[in-house]
């Protein structure tokens, strides 16, 4: 279950990322610009979305209930076989709806000029920043400068650290941070409840207006 | 009875919270509120959204908001965000402001009326039953969070305060009081809204607070949140070396807050989208006002952005082909927000009235005038003029003070949502101090802009557990006056004048009670009587027995009285039984009306009811 939230958590930060960075290119009024930004956004919707795949083809196949105190006072018993796709999907159904991100994704972006992405962006940054914020403390892995010298401590938590170039010798190690990298100091995300069982909820229900 | 915790509960209009203090302890906890924020899915949000929403039997499967706990009375209907959320969509089955329909004089609060103006089929709400639903969702919600943190309690260990805004009388406090009891909680003890929020000031400033005021100070609590505007004036003296503090004004019910402004900013953007030929449909004008709050919060927040942008999405899938884009420049912010609602009227410039069209609609009494402004001036006149009207408050209000047309202000405590701005602080203030010739008036530091009144509420109930801290005197916030008809002779086209006879005086303290001696009213037996009831926020002066000539043109009339007198062995039928007027503010601070039978101690409670015209 951790180690899935931990993985929703860098996708999110990811894509969240991204879309900041595709907003970024109006401001720089280069000749190039347009087609930077096209080729940009391209990359982004497929890292997004491999990266999506591949944490539904990771998840944890069996996954433990929640916390059994809180199992035992929810009124409906909570069906664990699909929980984890359940939990998955329920999560990519609040930032789609919150932030519109599926939307943002499945659109074929290239028939759209930078102002009208620059516009979805914001729709989309607005609302995935405020689904991040509310549910995960986050936080730089370092809280140095990007750019700076920085050392790795002996015994230092190799999962938090991604070291390139020539590793050699013994910790500490000194270099210089390129990304500081995002950590979750906690998770607070809301529990999905008597869900039907074999079929994941919606991502997003068809819309019909009556009247 | 030991009572271990004490819990303050704000109900708000459009959020409620709650706080929790240990009686032994320092320190003051929000609890977070459990509620469903979406088919399926629940979780914890500091504040739980007053809104109802009563979803048709097809609209979800079943079990699709389960609760960790069993929804007792509230049917299928389902209570906080995701009720907000969604009912904004679908507004004909949603129920918000039941708090301000509790207090409408001219809607039963027991009937059936909610979603107003709805067609719906199942079973509508009243606005009893929805401040009865939230209680008992937040009380719910309370005992699985004491549950999940494994704390040993049981509601008898907790005293409840339970906040009403200033502006309520005694009739919507009683339903408040009534609706808590009705959800388990058992008397609560009920407290003003910016009493609540003095406290919590007090609480947080800790011994500091003494050090911001001083004797002659006239502290007014300016509270504008989401839906509506509270004022209360608060008196400091001195009592032998003591700071006395006292309740010496509140505000009428007004209807107006941070919502309007979102709104008015929506309306303004969207006559700039108009213009630029873009258009947006009903559902995206609602993402429209919510995009024009947020970008208020931010550029209030940061006085160097010069424009903020604006996107509406595409209510379709196509987000990028869809949105539609425009800005908030900071002209318009200031027009709008600054010098929309809170221009630089003079203090002598009130509230428009309503227009009398023909025929009237009732729903809410929103304001019909926009301007904050003009609504704290009428206050300030007003609060002067109920000084003036008795001499234990003139004594506490300096000759100086009251030789103005209104009462000015020395400092401000600012409450509610809408003061997060920096800038609409300034202008309220430097409005205070252009009325008052130029002298400055005070901000009182440690202004918290959330959940403040639920934190005060609990501060000082722990304060009135331990009979440790200061104590604002308040007690009853208006005079109450029951109407007498005078015996006449009919004269076509004359309508004699009602005399109304004052039964509880303003300022009557909890815990005590008066009897109206030398009127005695004959009751007949067997049957029912009703009288009309008045009110006044500003006869400071009146004391009970006294008789105001035109019960119609000085007292605002907010009830129906009904006493019905069982016959009784020893009266025979039909003959009329003397009786005096007994009225009894209780420990808890509600209201009762007694019809007491001169020559025994028997004695009738009086209902009640609301005039229906």
């Amino acid at each position: 279950m951790k180690a899935m939230r931990k993985l929703t958590v860098t996708l999110a930060s990811i894509l969240v990322a991204l879309a900041g960075l595709a907003l970024a290119p109006e401001a720089a009024l280069t000749p190039y610009a347009d087609v930077a930004h096209a080729v940009l956004l391209k990359a982004i919707a497929a890292a997004a979305f491999l990266l999506l795949l591949a944490i539904i083809a990771d998840r944890p196949k069996a996954e433990p209930a929640r916390t059994a105190a809180e199992a035992v006072n929810l009124a409906a018993p909570v069906p664990t076989g699909n929980q984890a796709d359940a939990e998955v999907v329920n999560f990519l159904a609040i930032l789609q709806e919150k932030g519109r991100l599926v939307d943002f994704l499945m659109d074929d972006i290239t028939a759209y000029s930078d102002a009208q992405v620059g516009a979805a962006g914001r729709v989309l940054h607005e609302g995935c920043k405020a689904v991040l914020l509310e549910h995960f403390g986050i936080r730089p892995m370092r809280e140095e400068g990007e750019g700076s010298k920085v050392t790795i401590p002996p015994g230092y938590a190799p999962d938090d650290y991604r070291l390139v170039g020539k590793i050699s010798g013994e910790p500490p190690f000194t270099g210089t941070l390129v990304h500081h990298g995002w950590r979750a100091e906690w998770v607070k995300l809301p529990r999905l409840i008597g869900i039907s069982a074999g079929r994941p909820p919606a991502i997003a229900p068809a819309e019909v207006e009556l009247g | 009875m030991d009572h271990r915790f004490s819990l303050g509960i704000d109900l708000g209009t459009s959020n409620s919270a709650i706080a929790l203090s240990e009686v032994d302890g320092e320190q003051t906890d929000i609890i977070e509120l459990t509620q469903v924020l979406g088919p399926n899915r629940i979780g914890e949000k500091p504040t739980l959204p007053s809104a109802v929403y009563i979803p048709h039997p097809d609209e979800f499967p079943e079990g699709t908001f389960p609760l960790p706990w069993r929804t007792a009375g509230s049917g299928g209907a389902i209570i906080g965000h995701f009720a907000r959320d969604h009912g904004a969509l679908v507004p004909d089955r949603l129920v918000t402001s039941a708090k301000s329909w509790l207090s409408n004089p001219h809607i039963d609060p027991r009937q059936r009326i909610l979603p107003w103006n709805s067609e719906i089929k199942e079973q509508k709400l009243s606005a009893f039953d929805c401040s009865r639903f939230y209680l008992e969702h937040i009380r719910e919600s309370f005992c699985y969070a004491m549950r999940r943190r494994g704390t040993d309690m049981a509601l008898p260990d907790l005293q409840v305060m339970l906040t009403v805004p200033a502006s309520f009388d005694d009739i919507a406090r009683n339903l408040t009081a009534e609706a808590a009891e009705a959800a388990g909680f058992g008397k609560v003890i009920l407290l003003e809204e910016p009493l609540a929020a003095f406290y919590a000031w007090t609480a947080q400033a800790g011994k500091e607070w003494r050090a911001q005021i001083r004797p002659g100070d006239i502290v007014l609590v300016c509270d504008v949140g989401g839906g509506t505007a509270d004022f209360s004036l608060i008196a400091i003296s001195e009592n032998e070396g003591v700071l006395d503090l006292k309740r010496i004004s509140v505000g009428e019910h007004i209807l107006l807050g941070g919502d309007n402004m979102d709104l008015a900013l929506a309306y303004a953007l969207r006559a700039r989208l108009e213009a630029d030929g873009k258009s947006i449909g009903e559902m995206q004008f609602l993402a429209l006002t919510h995009a024009a709050g947020k970008a208020k919060v931010a550029m209030f927040e940061e006085e160097a952005l010069a424009e903020f942008p604006i996107a509406v999405p595409s209510r379709g899938a196509s987000l990028l082909g869809g949105t539609v884009s425009t800005q908030l420049d900071r002209q318009t912010l200031e027009q709008v927000i600054l010098e929309g609602f809170f221009a630089r009227t003079g203090i002598a410039d009130l509230p428009q009235k309503a227009r009398r069209a023909g025929l009237q609609e009732f729903g809410l009494p929103y304001a019909p005038d926009p301007v904050i402004s003009k609504h704290l001036a009428r206050f300030l006149t007003r609060s002067l003029e109920n000084v003036q009207a008795s001499e234990t408050l003139r004594s506490l209000i300096s000759a100086e003070a009251r030789s103005k047309p209104f009462l000015a202000p020395t400092a401000v405590l600012f409450n509610g949502g809408v003061f997060k701005a920096a800038p609409i602080r300034r202008r309220l203030l430097d409005l205070l101090a252009a009325w008052n010739e130029g002298h400055a008036v005070r901000e009182l530091a440690g202004y918290q802009p959330d959940l403040a009144v639920a934190k005060g509420a609990s501060f000082f109930g722990r304060n009135r557990i331990t009979g440790k801290g200061i104590r604002i005197k308040a007690g009853a916030s208006r005079s109450y006056y029951i109407g007498l008809e005078t015996s006449m002779p009919a004269v076509p086209g004359f309508n004699p004048p009602l005399k109304a006879l004052c039964v509880v005086p303003q300022g009557m303290e909890e815990g005590s009670e008066v009897r109206i001696e030398g009127r005695d009213l004959g009751l007949v037996t067997g049957q029912s009587a009703e009288f009309r009831f008045f009110s006044s926020e500003v006869r400071s002066g009146d004391a009970p027995g006294q008789i105001i000539p035109d019960a119609e043109r000085d007292l605002l009339e907010i009830s129906l009285l009904e006493v019905d007198l069982a016959a009784v062995e020893d009266i025979p039928a039909g003959q009329p039984v003397p009786v005096q007027i007994n009225a009894v503010v209780t420990e808890l601070g509600n209201l009762e009306l007694w019809m007491k039978h001169t020559k025994s101690d028997r004695r009738w409670k009086v209902e009640f009811q609301v005039r229906t015209e």
